[in-house]
């Protein structure tokens, strides 16, 4: 056999320009196809057909109550609707979520509906994966009764709806009344009381500021804070204004509190771990906190819950909490069926349920009106208060770099907390981190 | 011997007449030809071809498909968006202009490495020299060594994030004995990646004392006899007899513990995201944060394409140390 026609250096030569081949024909393809935009009947309502569809809506309601209330309700709606069958994909948290439909976008296979962030939706939504739904909530009854604060949560900094609502929250108060016998009203009763909790072992306040990869629950209520005293930390075009006075004033309040033993910094949910084990007076949490809050504190004293106290700029909130987005790859049929899902989850009945459930709030006024609703809100008073907030409460502006730019201030808050900065530099840090990473974005 | 008389006939026309007339290179000249048969035979390549093609698939063509991305602004959501921006992310890398700066995640990445390379050859050749005994003891001290090792990294990372609460761990337990006041571990930047290259530590010098008891297995007991025989203390039996015979798995142990350090992931995801801010985002977990929170996909793989460099020379390194194992001196 001739050496020549088969040598070894040949076929290193061939398999490595296969190699190349392959990949610089994967970048072409990339570069050239991806994701197409979304289609003329995604700009319009898909007539309603009847014609047997699957959708998938991939979420994050995997433990608990919440997988159970959302597994019930399916299953109700593939009972009302036979001709559609609803494939729930549920991920283990919004991290993973958020990397699974990323990854099935990437791939162009995503799924028909997901929970989403508003971030990630002005992510996707400039990528063209997911559909407006302009021409959809003008069909809806339901829409004209969620509260205004949904209602421009479903917005993008476009001006056009692209999302729809489903599992919303604010923050709230959950203290100890053994500790604490009455909720603190405003911000400095707050730290007077948790001062004065702060003896035996005890630290009032245990909270997570979350890291650079993203801010947690401390960072929220810092954020909270902050707009308590007049200064909210984004500007609602997402550019950061950290170094304002009602900011470093916020970062103060917890620095002081630091200082008298009453703060702590921890991970895992601190604030749940310190409250449920007798070591914290306060957790500073959503209201869908409630029911694991419950679990940890297990009946060993009475828990209260109560609105966030005031500041001297009147009660802030944040809206938390997922929406869900339609993606353009779905077909027509999966539309029409997917709508029809989304309207059917925030329904007053079903919506109810959900709200008895979990401890999320509900997105429309009817719902206030449903039996399981008033017999909820009738054993848990804090409901109609935290409610009543969803008229104002706002999320942080749906911005790609908001997310980042969040981490930073976590940063700031770990370092003045931890006394390795001053309040002020600290901040002033992180305003140039966060306007560098909204320029990279922009 | 017929292999001899074998070789004599398998000499290809073209080796040159000195190989024939030496009366002891007739192995040598054996099997470059035997080899070459195989190299030439599209037999051969047909067994080879189902592995080549896996790892022409999985991993030499994304490695390509790195350098490609790391030349665009990258939208893995929509490829259509593309933009080509040629050496931009590699500019970005040398001036910092992305946070955390590049040059900062490789000081961090040095420090881990560097940490653990010392940390654990430090730790483990002592470790290796007292368990080489071979009582039923130190044969299960050895397994008890070595099973931090075998435990998944991703179980014991939330254990160690336990115990090194600041609030209810064990870590300021025992502190509080001595009368040391608590410590925010994984939350204090001067803390979190001690707290860190504590847990690799206890995770990964089981492996490595395997390799150095590996390596005193095949130690010449004639010299250290002679030695104590010359009347050397066990210190200067050590260092004069034991370490200089150790030098090749040294070189080896440095060498796959830098290359696991640089690519050193899971612990970092599990126990601090890399905060706080950025103090242990190492380059392997800057990788991850920039491509999959950051959304900086092509930047991300400008550090991917950086991070194979290095490992690539830390390989070469490796290569030539396990040669010198191989025929040591």
């Amino acid at each position: 056999m001739s050496q020549h026609a088969f040598s070894r250096r040949n076929f290193m030569h061939a398999a490595a320009a296969t190699s190349v081949m392959a990949a610089a024909a994967a970048a072409l393809t990339a570069c050239g196809g991806g994701s197409s935009a979304a289609s003329t009947s995604s700009q319009s309502v898909p007539a309603d057909s009847n014609e047997p569809a699957t959708i998938v809506f991939m979420e994050a309601m995997s433990s608990g109550a919440q997988k159970e209330a959302l597994a019930k309700m399916t299953a109700d709606f593939m009972a009302k609707y036979p001709n559609i069958k609803v494939d729930l994909q549920e991920q283990p948290d919004y991290g993973t979520l958020q990397t699974k439909i990323n990854a099935q976008a990437a791939a162009g296979t995503p799924p028909t509906i997901a929970q989403v962030y508003g971030n990630w939706a002005d992510e996707f939504a400039k990528s063209e994966v997911i559909v407006p739904l302009d021409a959809y909530v003008a069909k809806s009854d339901d829409y004209k009764n969620f509260y205004d604060g949904i209602k421009a949560d479903l917005k993008l900094s476009d001006g056009k709806t692209w999302m729809w609502p489903f599992n919303k929250s604010v923050v709230v108060q959950y203290y100890n009344s053994t500790m604490v016998p009455e909720a603190p009203k405003t911000w400095d009763d707050f730290a007077a009381a948790a001062k004065k909790a702060s003896t035996n072992g005890v630290v009032a306040l245990a909270i997570d500021p979350g890291s650079s990869s993203g801010p947690a629950g401390g960072t929220a209520m810092f954020e909270i804070l902050a707009q308590a005293n007049g200064d909210a930390v984004f500007a609602d075009d997402g550019t950061p204004q950290f170094t304002k006075d009602g900011v470093v004033k916020a970062l103060d309040y917890l620095v002081d509190l630091k200082k008298a033993g009453a703060l702590v910094l921890g991970t895992k949910y601190p604030g749940q771990v310190a409250l449920g084990g007798g070591t914290g007076a306060f957790d500073i949490s959503s209201v869908a906190s409630y029911p694991f809050n419950l679990k940890a504190v297990g009946g060993k004293f009475t828990m209260g819950v109560a609105g966030l106290p005031s500041g001297p700029k009147g009660t802030a909130n944040q809206l938390a909490g997922t929406n869900i987005a339609l993606f353009a790859k779905a077909t027509d049929a999966e539309k029409a069926a997917a709508w029809k899902y989304m309207q059917f989850l925030t329904s007053p009945e079903q919506m109810a349920y959900w709200v008895s459930m979990t401890g999320y709030l509900p997105v429309s006024k009817t719902t206030l009106d449903v039996q399981t609703f008033k017999d909820y809100a009738a054993k848990n008073a804090f409901v109609l208060e935290a409610t009543k907030q969803l008229d104002n409460a706002k999320s942080l502006p749906s911005k790609s770099w908001v997310n980042q730019a969040s981490g930073s201030l976590a940063q700031a808050l770990t370092d003045a907390v931890n006394g390795t900065s001053s309040s002020k530099d600290a901040l002033s840090k992180a305003q140039d981190a966060a306007t560098k990473a909204m320029k990279a974005a922009s | 011997m017929a292999s001899t008389s074998a070789a004599h006939t398998a000499v290809p026309a073209s080796q040159p007449p000195a190989a024939h007339k030496s009366p002891v290179p007739m192995r040598p000249a054996f099997k470059p030809s035997r080899r070459k048969t195989a190299l030439t035979s599209p037999v051969a390549y047909l067994f080879v071809f189902p592995a080549l093609a896996i790892f022409t698939v999985f991993t030499i063509g994304p490695t390509i498909y790195t350098f490609v991305i790391s030349a665009f602004k990258w939208n893995w959501l929509n490829t259509s968006q593309n933009k080509f921006i040629g050496l931009k992310n590699y500019q970005d890398l040398v001036t910092g202009a992305i946070d955390p700066p590049f040059w900062s995640t490789l000081g961090t990445s040095a420090y881990f490495v560097v940490a653990m390379v010392v940390g654990g050859t430090v730790i483990s050749l002592p470790l290796a020299l007292l368990l080489q005994q071979a009582s039923r003891v130190f044969v299960a001290a050895r397994a008890a060594v070595f099973l931090a090792h075998v435990t998944p990294l991703v179980a014991t990372s939330i254990v160690w994030v336990w115990i090194f609460n600041p609030r209810y761990g064990l870590a300021n337990l025992v502190l509080s004995w001595f009368g040391i006041g608590n410590i925010d571990w994984l939350g204090n930047s001067q803390f979190a990646m001690p707290a860190i290259i504590i847990y690799s530590l206890w995770h990964e010098i089981g492996f490595i004392t395997v390799i150095f008891l590996g390596g005193l297995a095949t130690l010449s007991g004639e010299l250290s006899e002679a030695a104590k025989l010359d009347g050397c203390n066990a210190w200067q039996e050590f260092w004069h007899v034991t370490f200089p015979q150790l030098r090749p798995f040294i070189l080896f142990v440095v060498v796959i513990s830098s290359v696991s350090s640089l690519q050193a992931f899971t612990q970092f995801f599990m126990m601090t995201s890399g905060g706080p801010g950025f103090d242990t985002a190492t380059l392997g977990f800057q990788l991850y944060q920039q491509a999959f929170v950051f959304r900086k996909t092509g930047y991300a793989a400008a550090l991917a394409v950086v991070l194979f460099g290095i490992t690539v020379a830390l390989s070469i390194v490796q290569l030539r140390s396990t040669r010198s194992i191989d025929t040591p001196s």
